[in-house]
C-alpha cells in the first residue's frame, strides 16, 4: 500500500495559560496516493490542527507523521519550509493571494522559493493557469478577479511545484454554491488525474463527495470508512 | 531573487508613496547634508590652492632674522651654497629692502624699496605694464635704474607713461634714477608685496643705496617634480645644522596651503561628522517603517511561508526592502546634498569640486545604516509563526 501520509498516535497538545489544550490525542491515519480524502469535524474539534500538522506548518507534540516518505519530526524551521514547498499545495478558504502580485507572479511564488530558473518558471506557471482556465487573466491582480477566479489562481499556485498532496482548507466556503460547486468539480478532476487531494471541511454534504472520509471529534479519530 | 524581492520592495514603496518619502527624509537630509558639506569643503580647499598657484606655490622663502648679520652666512654667495646642499632648489634669488621715500615733482611717496636680481621679475611672473625690466648688465654695472610697482607708477605718474622719466629716491641724500618699467597689477605674494614697491638692482642697492651685508631674503624657485613642503622642510633642516633655528624663518606658501587644507578638511569632517548623527536619526525611521511594514505584511509572510518561504528567505526579503529604501534615499540626498553645494558655491563664487568620496562614503553608509536597522524588523518577520501569521486580520 501506498500511503502519501502517515499519522502515528500522533498528539498535539497546547498550554494555554494553565491548561493543556489537548487538541489532537493520539490519531493514527494512513491516506493513499490519488486518494480524494475529507478530513471532517465540527470546528474545535482538531482538524484544523491535523491539517497543520499535514501541510508541515507545525509538528507534532508527540507521535510520527509521514508525508510523502519524509517525517517531520525535529525538522527545522528551514526544512519544514523546503517540504512545504515540495510536498505540500495548499488552498485555503480566503484564496491567500499576495495581492499587490498578479496572477501570475503569485503562482510563480513557490517556484521562485524552489529555486526554479525565470523562464521555467514563467512557462509552468502559464501551463498551469490556462489549466485551470485562466489563460486571459494572467496579467490581473487578485482584486481585478472574482472569488472563483481567485481560487483558481491558488489551486494553480498550490499546483507549480508538482505536490504531493493538495491540501485544501474549506476552499468553497468562501464561494457562492454555484461557484463552489465548479470548483469542487475542479478538484474532482485533478483527483481524476490521479492528484492525491484532502479536503478540511465542516460541511457534511462537501465532505460526503469525497471518495473518502476522516471524522474527527474532540482530537480524536470517532469513525472512519470508505464507500 | 534579488531582483524579485526589490522588484516587491518597489511595488511596496510606491503603493505608499507619502509614507515612503516621510521615513526617507531622514537619511535624504543626512546624506544631503554630509554630502553638502564635503562638496564645499573640497570646493574651498581647491579654491585656495588655485589662488596660491598664482602666488608662488612653488617658492620657498627665506628670511634671516635676528642677529643674523653676525653669522656672515647670508650674503650674495648663500644661494650658490643653498643650491649645492639643498636638492630640487632650481634657483635663488637672494634680495635686499627697506624702506625709503621717493619723489617725482612735488610727489613724495613712503614705498618699500627692493634691490633685486635681474630674474626676480620672471621667478616671481611679474607681468610688466610698460617699458621693460632691467637687466643683467644693469645690476652688474650698478645702473640706476627702477622698476616701478603699480601703485607707485600711479601716483607718481597720474598722467602718461613713466618710463622713461627720473624720480629720486632718498637714502642720506636723494639720487635720481631712470623709470625703465612699470609693473602690472599683481597681488601680494609671501614676502614681497608688489604694488607698491620699487626695484633697483641688487648691486646699485648696495652700491649706492645702502651697504648689504646680510640679505633679507632668499627666494628658491622649487625645480619641477620637487615637493615645494619637502623642500622647504630640508631647507629648514639644513639651514637649522649650519645657523640655529634663531637666525631666519622659512615661509613656503606650499606649506601654508597644506596648512590650510588641514584645517579646511578637519573642520569639514567635523561637520560631516555632526551631519551623520542626522543619517542615524534618519536609520530609526527607517527601522520604525520596516515595523510598521512587517506588522502590516503579516499575513502575506504567513502565505510566502506556506508557499514554503524559508525564515532565511523572509529575512533576506526584508532585509533587501530596507537596503532599497536606504539606497534610494541615499541617491536623493546625493543629488540634494549637490544641488545645495552648488547653489552655494555660485552665491560665493568658488567653483564646484565634487568630493567623489563623499558620494561612495555616504552610499556606503546608507546602504549600512539600512542593513543596521533593517535587521531587527526583518528578523522579526523571519521569525514569525506561519500558522498564527496566516490567520492575522
Amino acid at each position: 500500500m501506498d500511503n502519501v501520509i502517515e499519522l502515528v498516535n500522533v498528539r498535539r497538545y497546547y498550554l494555554v495559560g494553565d491548561f493543556c489544550v489537548k487538541a489532537l490525542d493520539g490519531v493514527s491515519v494512513n491516506i493513499r496516493r490519488g486518494s480524494f480524502t475529507a478530513i471532517m469535524g465540527p470546528s474545535g474539534s482538531g482538524k484544523s490542527t491535523m491539517m497543520n500538522l499535514i501541510g508541515c506548518l507545525d509538528t507534532p507534540t508527540s507521535g510520527f507523521i509521514r508525508i510523502d516518505g519524509e517525517y517531520t519530526n525535529n525538522l527545522s524551521e528551514k526544512e519544514l519550509a523546503s517540504l512545504r514547498n515540495r510536498k505540500v499545495g495548499f488552498v485555503f478558504q480566503q484564496f491567500n493571494l499576495l495581492g499587490k502580485q498578479n496572477a501570475l507572479e503569485n503562482v510563480m511564488t513557490p517556484l521562485l522559493y524552489a529555486g526554479v530558473k525565470g523562464h521555467e518558471r514563467r512557462e509552468r506557471a502559464e501551463a498551469l493557469l490556462e489549466r485551470v482556465g485562466l489563460k486571459d487573466r494572467m496579467k490581473h491582480l487578485p482584486s481585478e478577479l472574482s472569488g472563483g477566479q481567485k481560487q483558481r489562481v491558488a489551486i494553480a499556485r498550490a499546483l507549480v511545484n508538482n505536490p504531493s498532496i493538495l491540501l485544501a482548507d474549506e476552499p468553497t466556503g468562501a464561494l457562492d454554491s454555484r461557484t463552489g460547486e465548479q470548483i469542487m468539480e475542479l478538484f474532482q478532476d485533478l483527483n481524476d488525474e490521479g492528484r492525491t487531494v484532502v479536503f478540511v471541511t465542516h460541511d457534511r454534504g462537501l465532505g460526503m463527495r469525497c471518495r473518502e472520509q476522516v471524522y474527527i471529534h474532540d482530537g480524536k479519530i470517532v469513525e472512519g470508512y470508505e464507500r | 531573487m534579488i531582483w524579485e524581492n526589490i522588484k516587491i520592495a518597489i511595488t511596496s514603496m510606491v503603493h505608499n508613496k507619502l509614507r515612503t518619502l516621510l521615513s526617507l527624509l531622514g537619511i535624504i537630509i543626512g546624506v544631503g547634508s554630509v554630502v553638502a558639506i564635503l562638496n564645499l569643503g573640497q570646493s574651498v580647499s581647491e579654491s585656495i590652492n588655485e589662488s596660491m598657484q598664482i602666488g608662488g606655490i612653488d617658492m620657498v622663502n627665506i628670511f634671516p632674522t635676528g642677529s643674523a648679520r653676525e653669522l656672515n652666512v647670508f650674503d650674495e654667495q648663500f644661494g650658490d651654497t643653498l643650491m649645492r646642499n639643498v636638492e630640487g632648489i632650481e634657483s635663488v634669488l637672494p634680495a635686499a629692502s627697506s624702506s625709503t621715500r621717493i619723489r617725482s615733482g612735488q610727489e613724495i611717496l613712503s614705498v618699500t624699496i627692493g634691490g633685486v636680481t635681474s630674474n626676480f621679475f620672471d621667478v616671481n611672473s611679474a607681468e610688466l605694464l610698460y617699458g621693460e625690466y632691467f637687466s643683467a648688465n644693469d645690476n652688474i654695472n650698478r645702473r640706476q635704474v627702477v622698476v616701478l610697482g603699480k601703485d607707485v607708477a600711479d601716483e607718481l605718474f597720474p598722467v602718461g607713461n613713466a618710463v622713461g622719466s627720473y624720480v629720486s629716491i632718498f637714502r642720506q641724500s636723494s639720487r635720481r634714477y631712470l623709470v625703465v618699467g612699470v609693473l602690472d597689477e599683481k597681488d601680494a605674494t609671501l614676502g614681497t608685496s608688489f604694488n607698491n614697491s620699487v626695484f633697483i638692482p641688487l648691486n646699485t642697492y648696495d652700491q649706492r643705496f645702502r651697504r648689504v651685508s646680510t640679505l633679507s631674503s632668499y627666494t628658491c624657485k622649487v625645480a619641477d617634480g620637487y615637493n615645494p613642503t619637502a623642500v622647504a622642510d630640508e631647507v629648514e633642516a639644513y639651514l637649522n645644522e649650519i645657523v640655529g633655528s634663531d637666525y631666519f624663518t622659512v615661509f613656503s606658501a606650499a606649506s601654508l596651503v597644506d596648512m590650510a587644507n588641514q584645517v579646511t578638511s578637519t573642520f569639514s569632517s567635523f561637520l560631516a561628522a555632526i551631519a551623520a548623527i542626522s543619517l542615524l536619526v534618519g536609520g530609526i525611521g527607517i527601522m520604525n517603517i520596516m515595523l510598521v511594514s512587517v506588522a502590516e505584511r503579516t499575513r502575506e509572510i504567513g502565505i510566502r511561508k506556506a508557499l514554503g518561504a524559508s525564515p532565511r528567505v523572509i529575512m533576506m526579503q526584508f532585509l533587501i526592502e530596507a537596503l532599497t529604501l536606504t539606497i534610494i534615499g541615499g541617491v536623493i540626498g546625493i543629488l540634494f546634498g549637490s544641488l545645495l553645494s552648488y547653489a552655494v558655491v555660485n552665491v560665493v563664487g568658488w567653483q564646484l569640486y565634487f568630493s567623489w568620496s563623499a558620494i561612495v562614503i555616504s552610499l556606503g553608509f546608507s546602504a549600512f545604516v539600512g542593513i543596521f536597522f533593517g535587521w531587527y524588523p526583518a528578523a522579526k518577520a523571519s521569525k514569525l509563526d506561519p500558522i498564527e501569521a496566516l490567520s492575522y486580520e
